[in-house]
């Protein structure tokens, strides 16, 4: 007899994988005749994902998938997080969505499965087939305007940096799997921190720091970026910005977070010295940090198109993100989570207006937005939200964000204050931008007033976004509440596992 | 308290209510007739009638603050952040003044933007959030909550002072200007904005929370290092300089003037600038900790107050003489506030704490809003009858418009310090309390002489402003006006003139009483000595001081009468028609804007075009010839066609070692 209970059971760690995974072979099979219809389809499937990965949380469930993916609340969050994104780039997808709706869809959802993966994984090989499984659809959709020579040549840019920073993992991975003899992300991390930094233990380090660096377009590594958003169709730009950028946080708080997290905790049970040895690598996570901070908003300025802008200042937001990295607590962690979430509507909802106006034909330079206010006041106004929630202008939810994860910096210990300095500082510098655009909507005179009406879906989605927005901003204790337990839950399950295997390794003398 | 109703539980409705009425108004306005202008009125006099009750029932209880528990916004991490409410003595005068001209400002707007058809949604949405954005500012009970606040005025202020970017009356011209001065607004406040933002992280890392509670606490205090404490009030004062346009980021609010009359006055008077003066008040047990910060406090007001008045002694535009008048002002308030600081940080120790400066900066701060908001609405009234803003096509306007030129003319005495008009019992305040500490430092006899020639400017410049526009020969714009401006602006300007005129007498009728600072618990008080109306007029007409500024200000009114009513002296003596070196140094603005923009534009500019080169070429141009080389289609190409394939690998590598150096050197060196 079929035992279907445990069945289900068993798969239920990758439930919304699934679903998602379903649907995707579905859309194409059945063909369904309008594009339409196949984003209606997807979109219902995404939500039920989400109902069912948030139905997991609520109940508390934990599950692993043999031993190679986990469920837990951080896996779960983050899962939701990469399900929105994969909705709202449904969403803003009608025009891509066109012709080949079917294949469209199917790989913005496989690709989404794979960074949900990646979030799962417990294994650096689980880690690694997420990885590429999100990387290879994207390569897909980055070329999916096949007639537009800047959508292939974009791909080709986007393909071959992957393509290094994929061999340059794989690189620190073998050499990771040479000196610690595992796969397990646990079992390594506990290696590589009672392991005193040989040089080929910090070559193998640098490799995988450089690997992702690519990914989370952190200097000097972050060239592609505006290339590849600029020639790219414009959700897939925006699924590339709000979502596989995410991904490759992950994996550094996979990595490095629980290593730093890893090393203080053993100091604290074992050995007092093992704390010193990833000071240095904070440092050079902090020096990179501020170093992408500004670049990202330096170039920013001087910027002429909006998706280049937008481009600039996600590099810059990955250079706030890296904070996380410094400070290396459950708490900034929690901050940086929920700074992915706000950061998803907000810049999500800026790339959502450039792609609503561009498919009424408006340009795509920032001069194209002259008197947007006149033409259509209340995309106008969205987006004049979203640029005061990016630039951290309170009480939008970006200000919100930027405050609580700057705030995670502030230490007892006064390490990482220059990096707030260098933060906030910058954080100003990026309101010249951010302004320089809504003044070009507001204040500068069109030479057209004919009114744009966009489509509903695209309402719809930049109305989520600005709610959002606005909601998080004013009310971010649930959220806020959320990253904590989802931090606490990752960071909180690690450590008592590094206990255990700690303890198995070096039993107490009796 | 009435019966059992305590108005202090709903204080947060004052701030609110207008809040609410920014978003009926934004969204709804084109439902309601003239564009939701009464409707905002209505929340206006809600949110005065709310603070009067508010404030009647904190000035007949116990005195002792009021700050219920606050609700808890957030705990992040080991920090609390909470959203309260903290009512005493200064909230409650702030509230009143702030509301009451706002209320009446914002009537005077329904007659004076009445052209302007759709846009008054707009213009209402704005001012009312405007408005809740100051209530709340002023009720905040901790640090962060006042940014908030304090961002939305920053917000709001951009939006308005670009708000004839559209169609400015005065054309194209005036369109585009409207439009570079609101940035500038924006940016440059937002210079001081970071400062605040910076000096917010220093206190929570210091104190571990941002509530005035703990913050005010002398046992906190004297827990927390006094570095810090130093770069915390340094860092909030670098917001105060942009908010409140002090030297040297004043730049941005005569170019503010771009914006409707109204706005103009409503920024001046009752909201935007005073937030700022008022932060300095607020934060008045922190800032004391420092007597040399209060000294740099003190100075910066001094300078601020002498070099904005010497930028209004030439200039033409009716509203710019203003603005420079309130920079001015406001710089009266940093230096009083500053000394009053300083003798208290001097003297704490000795464990007597008081000083006038602080009742003369706020009670100054109360008079300014009312006779600025009179001088500025009246600017508006004379703008609206003749259509420009530059004073030599005006002249003459005293036969046509006579409750214009009569409220104009109390404004001007209150400003000028004439005996018996409010200016004149705060001035005079002022410049006492800077005279009292003069045998700690020399400084503070120079601040003295300061404030001294700043108040002969004051008379003159105002005077100079009130005779080119009213009286003389009839400029070619006056011919066209067609008398006295409609009642819903006559109206708020007669009432602001009583107040410009007897608003002083109030520190007669226990307002010296009020203007206290206390805290919950704490052993710090400040002002409010008691003192009887007969000991205060004792007091300052024994004061031989008090004669000569009364002296000083006289003759700058008969300097300006003989200048520019008899013209019985000829302004070219003084300027060589216009071609003296200090004249156009002053009507360049000491070249401020010019520094500005060589530092913002020019360098900013030129740095971040750099970046981009090195960005663009050294590592864009890698990438693009890489993918060129690979694709093979070079005709897609927009950008430089530089760097192979193997340019592009070796830069990863350099990548790579770069970072590899630094941790192998930072690990070798035994860390940092």
């Amino acid at each position: 007899m079929v035992d279907i209970m445990g069945f289900i059971d068993y798969v239920t760690p990758l439930a919304p994988h699934l679903i998602l995974i379903i649907a995707a072979l579905v859309a194409p099979a059945i063909g369904m005749k309008s594009g339409k219809a196949t984003e209606v389809f997807m979109i219902i499937a995404g939500v039920f994902a989400m109902i069912v990965t948030g139905y997991l949380m609520w109940t508390g469930y934990v599950g692993e998938f043999e031993g190679l993916y986990q469920f837990n609340t951080f896996t779960g969050l983050m899962s939701l997080l990469f399900l929105s994104v994969f909705i709202l780039v449904a969403m803003m997808s009608s025009a891509e969505g066109r012709k080949h709706h079917g294949e469209y869809f199917a790989l913005l959802a496989v690709s989404t499965v794979g960074m949900m993966l990646v979030c799962a994984a417990e294994d650096m090989i689980s880690l690694f087939v997420g990885l590429e499984l999100a990387n290879i659809t994207a390569f897909a959709l980055v070329a999916f305007k096949k007639n537009d020579p800047r959508s292939s040549e974009a791909a080709v840019k986007f393909l071959i940096t992957s393509g290094l920073s994929t061999a340059l993992f794989l690189y620190g991975m073998s050499l990771v799997y040479g000196f610690t003899g595992s796969m397990s992300i646990n079992e390594i991390i506990y290696h590589m921190a009672v392991t005193d930094p040989s040089v080929s233990y910090m070559v193998a380090i640098v490799v995988l720091i450089a690997g992702f660096a690519f990914k989370i377009s952190v200097i000097p590594f972050h060239a592609w970026v505006p290339d590849v958003y600029e020639g790219a169709p414009t959700p897939v730009s925006t699924f590339l910005a709000i979502g596989s950028k995410k991904m490759g946080f992950v994996v550094f708080f996979k990595l490095f977070l629980l290593l730093f997290i890893a090393v203080h905790f053993l100091s604290q049970i074992d050995d007092p010295t093992a704390a010193m040895r990833i000071h240095e690598l904070q440092w050079v996570f902090g020096m990179l940090a501020a170093g992408t901070m500004i670049v990202g908003n330096v170039v920013a300025i001087s910027q002429t198109s909006i998706k280049r802008m937008l481009a600039y200042s996600t590099i810059a937001q990955s250079g706030y993100l890296m904070i996380v990295l410094c400070v290396g607590t459950e708490y900034a962690m929690a901050t940086g989570l929920f700074y992915m979430i706000v950061h998803v509507f907000m810049k999500g909802g800026a790339f959502i207006v450039v792609a609503a106006l561009a498919a009424r034909g408006l340009g795509e330079n920032i001069s194209d937005y002259k008197g947007l206010s006149k033409r259509a006041p209340l995309v106008a106004f969205a987006m004049l939200l979203f640029m005061f929630a990016l630039a951290g202008i309170p009480p939008l939810a970006g200000f919100t964000a930027k405050f609580f994860l700057f705030s995670s910096a502030v230490t007892p210990d006064g390490t990482w204050i220059w990096l707030v300095a260098v933060a906030v500082i910058n954080s100003a510098i990026s309101l010249y931008y951010y302004a320089k655009v809504v003044k070009t909507m507001y204040v500068d005179k069109g030479t057209t007033s004919e009114r744009i009406r966009i489509s509903g879906s695209f309402k719809l989605a930049i109305a989520i976004c600005a709610i959002g927005t606005i909601i998080i901003g004013l009310y971010p204790g649930p959220v806020l509440e959320i990253c904590e337990a989802a931090a606490n839950a990752y960071i909180g399950g690690f450590k008592e596992w590094l206990f255990d295997f700690h303890s198995e390794l070096f039993p107490p003398i009796p | 308290m009435i019966g059992s109703i305590s108005f202090m539980e709903f204080a947060w409705l004052i701030p609110f209510v207008p809040l609410l009425a920014f978003v009926i108004v934004g969204f709804f306005g084109t439902k309601f007739k003239g564009g939701g202008g009464l409707f905002a009125v209505s929340c206006a006099l809600f949110a005065f009638a709310m603070s009067g009750l508010v404030a009647y029932e904190f000035f007949t209880g116990s005195g002792v603050p009021y700050s219920p528990d606050p609700i808890q916004w957030l705990a992040i991490g080991e920090y609390t952040l909470n959203f309260g409410i903290y009512i005493d003595g200064l909230t409650c005068v702030m509230l009143l003044f702030s509301s009451s001209i706002s209320l009446l400002i914002f009537i005077y707007s329904i007659g004076y933007m009445s052209g302007e058809g759709k846009g008054k949604r707009r213009y209402y949405a704005e001012i009312s959030l405007f408005l809740g954005g100051m209530l709340g500012l002023i009720l905040s009970s901790n640090y962060l909550e006042m940014f908030i606040f304090w961002e939305i005025m920053g917000v709001c202020s951009y939006l308005l002072i670009g708000f004839w970017s559209f169609k400015h009356p005065d054309g194209d011209e005036a369109s585009a200007a409207a439009a570079s001065a609101a940035k500038k607004a924006f940016l440059v406040t937002r210079l001081g904005d970071v400062c605040f933002m910076a000096g917010l992280f220093v206190l929570l890392w210091s104190f571990k929370s941002l509530d005035f509670g703990v913050l005010f606490d002398p046992a906190e205090i004297a827990g927390v290092d006094g570095g810090m404490i130093l770069l915390g009030i340094l860092l909030l004062f670098g917001g105060v300089i942009g908010k409140s346009a002090q030297f040297p980021l004043q730049d941005w609010l005569p170019d503010a003037m771009a914006g409707p009359t109204t706005v103009s006055a409503l920024i001046h008077a009752a909201t935007m600038v005073k937030a700022g003066v008022y932060l300095v008040a607020r934060s008045y047990p922190l800032f004391v900790q420092n007597a040399d910060a209060m000294l740099l406090i003190a100075v910066i007001g001094g300078v601020t107050a002498f070099i904005a008045a010497t930028m209004a002694l030439n200039n033409m535009n009716i509203k710019r003489v203003l603005a420079y008048s309130t920079i001015s002002q406001l710089g009266y308030m940093i230096m009083a506030l500053g000394v009053g600081g300083y003798i208290i940080a001097t003297e704490m120790a000795h464990g007597d704490v008081s000083s006038d400066g602080y009742t003369a900066g706020v009670f100054h701060m109360m008079n300014h809003a009312f006779f600025k908001a009179l001088l500025f609405m009246g600017a508006g009234s004379v703008i609206h009858a003749v259509g420009t803003e530059d004073m030599r096509r005006m002249g003459g306007l005293s036969r046509k418009m006579k409750i214009t030129s009569f409220t104009m003319l109390i404004g001007c005495l209150s400003i000028a310090g004439f005996p018996l008009f409010s200016g004149f019992w705060s001035k005079d305040l002022i410049l006492e309390a800077v005279m009292e500490p003069s045998s700690h430092s020399i400084i503070f006899v120079l601040l003295f002489v300061l404030a001294l020639i700043t108040a002969f400017m004051t008379a003159f410049y105002m005077f100079r402003l009130w005779f080119m526009t009213f009286k003389g020969r009839t400029g070619d714009a006056s011919a066209h006006c067609h008398g006295e401006s409609p009642k819903s602006m006559t109206v708020p300007l007669v009432i602001l003139s009583l107040f410009a005129a007897f608003s002083g007498f109030f520190i007669f009728l226990g307002l010296n009483d009020v203007i206290t600072f206390s805290v919950i618990g704490g052993e710090f008080f400040v002002g409010g000595h008691g003192h009887s109306a007969a000991y205060i007029m004792d007091h300052i007409m024994t004061n031989v001081w008090t004669y000569v500024s009364i002296a000083i200000s006289l003759a700058g009114i008969v300097l300006a009468y003989m200048m520019y009513a008899r013209r019985s002296i000829d302004p070219a003596m003084f300027n060589a028609d216009g071609k003296s070196r200090i004249y156009r140094f002053l009507t360049a603005r000491y070249y401020f804007p010019q520094l500005y923009d060589q530092i913002s534009l020019k360098l900013g500019y030129s740095v971040a075009k750099g970046v981009e080169y090195v960005d663009e070429n050294l590592i864009d141009g890698t990438v693009n010839g890489l993918s060129n080389s690979v694709i093979g289609t070079s005709g897609s190409m927009r950008k430089l066609h530089s760097g192979y394939v193997r340019d592009y690998a070796s830069f990863m590598v350099i990548g790579v070692i770069t970072i590899f150096v630094v941790l192998y050197i930072l690990v070798t060196s035994g860390g940092v």
